[in-house]
């Protein structure tokens, strides 16, 4: 015997279901042959997958092929009266595999946008960037200063004295051009 | 017949499955009759080891036909039929059992209902009463398993599947398979120890 038991009883299952090497296969062979209890496990092992195939296959004999097809067809006529077939039809096209072309496209079409964007504002053709909002509310002896820069989604509050009328507007509109660069 | 498929990849389907693949794929729900007729006592069987509930093993191998026919476009021959088949069925049980977590009792009360319909009209081959026994204990620790010991050991058990062919339809290697068998296996016996 070249093989102990414990290995043997570790291959028992592959070697009955045909899935050892030729090799393997001899040389458990000779095992069982030869060691009693291991013949005793390879009788344990065959009666296992003879009694679960057979419980399963009591089970499966009651069910008649037209009760089984019958559910089928009702599953059939009832997804073709709900229109499950068009939509079978429109999810491969749907599927992202079929639309790999639409991700680069949106990501161009976003870009485009957002440099419209700022072209058109570069040319002053818009009021205010949305790049960067500058808010400003004024108050006695106090102003607040509200920044909001939407790419970053930075908010920056600044509160500042109000020492002289002429510099309380110049700040923000300086903050403003800081922030749009 | 010439199919637009590759032929290298259509090989390894049976031709006989082959050619009423690809008339269900033009629509003829007769062709699909034919390979359910063919194929439904085998996948009952699997769906049924693996949900150990009768009721619910019938509505899942229904709907995995059912899906197979709403999906057969899409199958192009690079496996067989059968092993194609049985992916959707563990896929619907594994998303079956998922959704619907039963209570153990409920479960016991299921292969107590199969084993008394057993009994009332026995045809099993070997002594009627050890039979029932043994098939009692069996399915009682088959559900202890996991879905996917149980996904291995039923498909050998009913089909006979290669290790290869088993892999293929649980995703996993052929290493696997061999070693979620032996567990599965040595649990089972273990249960079984006084019954094998
Ligand atoms: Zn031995």
């Amino acid at each position: 015997m070249t093989m102990d038991c414990e290995s043997v009883r570790r291959t028992l299952g592959a070697w009955l279901d045909g899935e050892v090497s030729e090799k393997e296969s001899r040389e458990i062979r000779a095992h069982v042959e030869a060691c009693p209890s291991c013949r005793a496990e390879r009788s344990r092992l065959e009666r296992l997958q003879f009694v679960l195939r057979a419980a399963l296959e009591e089970g499966a004999s009651k069910v008649t092929f037209e009760s089984f097809w019958h559910g089928i067809e009702r599953r059939i006529s009832q997804g073709r009266v709900r229109h499950r077939e068009f939509w079978d039809w429109l999810r491969p096209v749907i599927l992202p595999r079929r639309l790999a072309w639409a991700i680069p496209v949106t990501v161009v079409c976003v870009l485009a946008v957002l440099f419209a964007e700022q072209f058109f504002f570069g040319l002053g053709w818009g009021p205010r960037s949305n790049v960067a909002a500058v808010e400003s509310i004024d108050g006695h002896g106090f102003n607040l200063a509200l920044l909001r820069e939407s790419e970053t989604k930075t908010t920056v509050i600044w509160l500042f004295e109000d020492e002289d009328e002429e510099e309380d507007e110049p700040a923000p509109e300086a903050a403003s051009t800081d922030a749009s660069l | 017949m010439a199919p637009d498929v590759k032929e290298e990849q259509r090989v390894i389907v049976e031709p006989s499955d082959w050619e009423l693949v690809r008339k269900c794929q033009t629509g003829d729900v007769g062709a699909f009759q034919e390979l359910a007729a063919k194929y439904y006592q085998k996948v009952f069987m699997v769906i049924l080891g693996i949900l150990n509930h009768r009721e619910d093993a019938l509505e899942i191998a229904q709907e995995t036909f059912y899906r197979a026919f709403r999906k057969i476009r899409e199958f192009r021959g690079g496996s067989t039929f059968y092993t194609w088949l049985y992916r959707i069925a563990v896929n619907q049980c594994i998303d079956f059992q998922r959704r619907q977590r039963r209570a153990p009792a409920e479960v016991r009360e299921a292969i107590d209902e199969l084993l008394y319909e057993r009994g009332e009209h026995g045809t099993d081959p070997y002594d009627a009463l050890e039979g029932k026994e043994v098939m009692s204990r069996l399915l009682a620790a088959l559900n202890d398993l996991t879905p996917d010991h149980k996904a291995v050991i039923v498909l050998r058990a009913v089909e006979g599947l290669s290790y290869k062919e088993i892999s293929e339809i649980l995703g996993c290697s052929e290493g696997t398979v061999m070693s979620r068998l032996h567990y599965a296996r040595k649990k089972l016996q273990e249960k079984l120890a006084h019954f094998l």
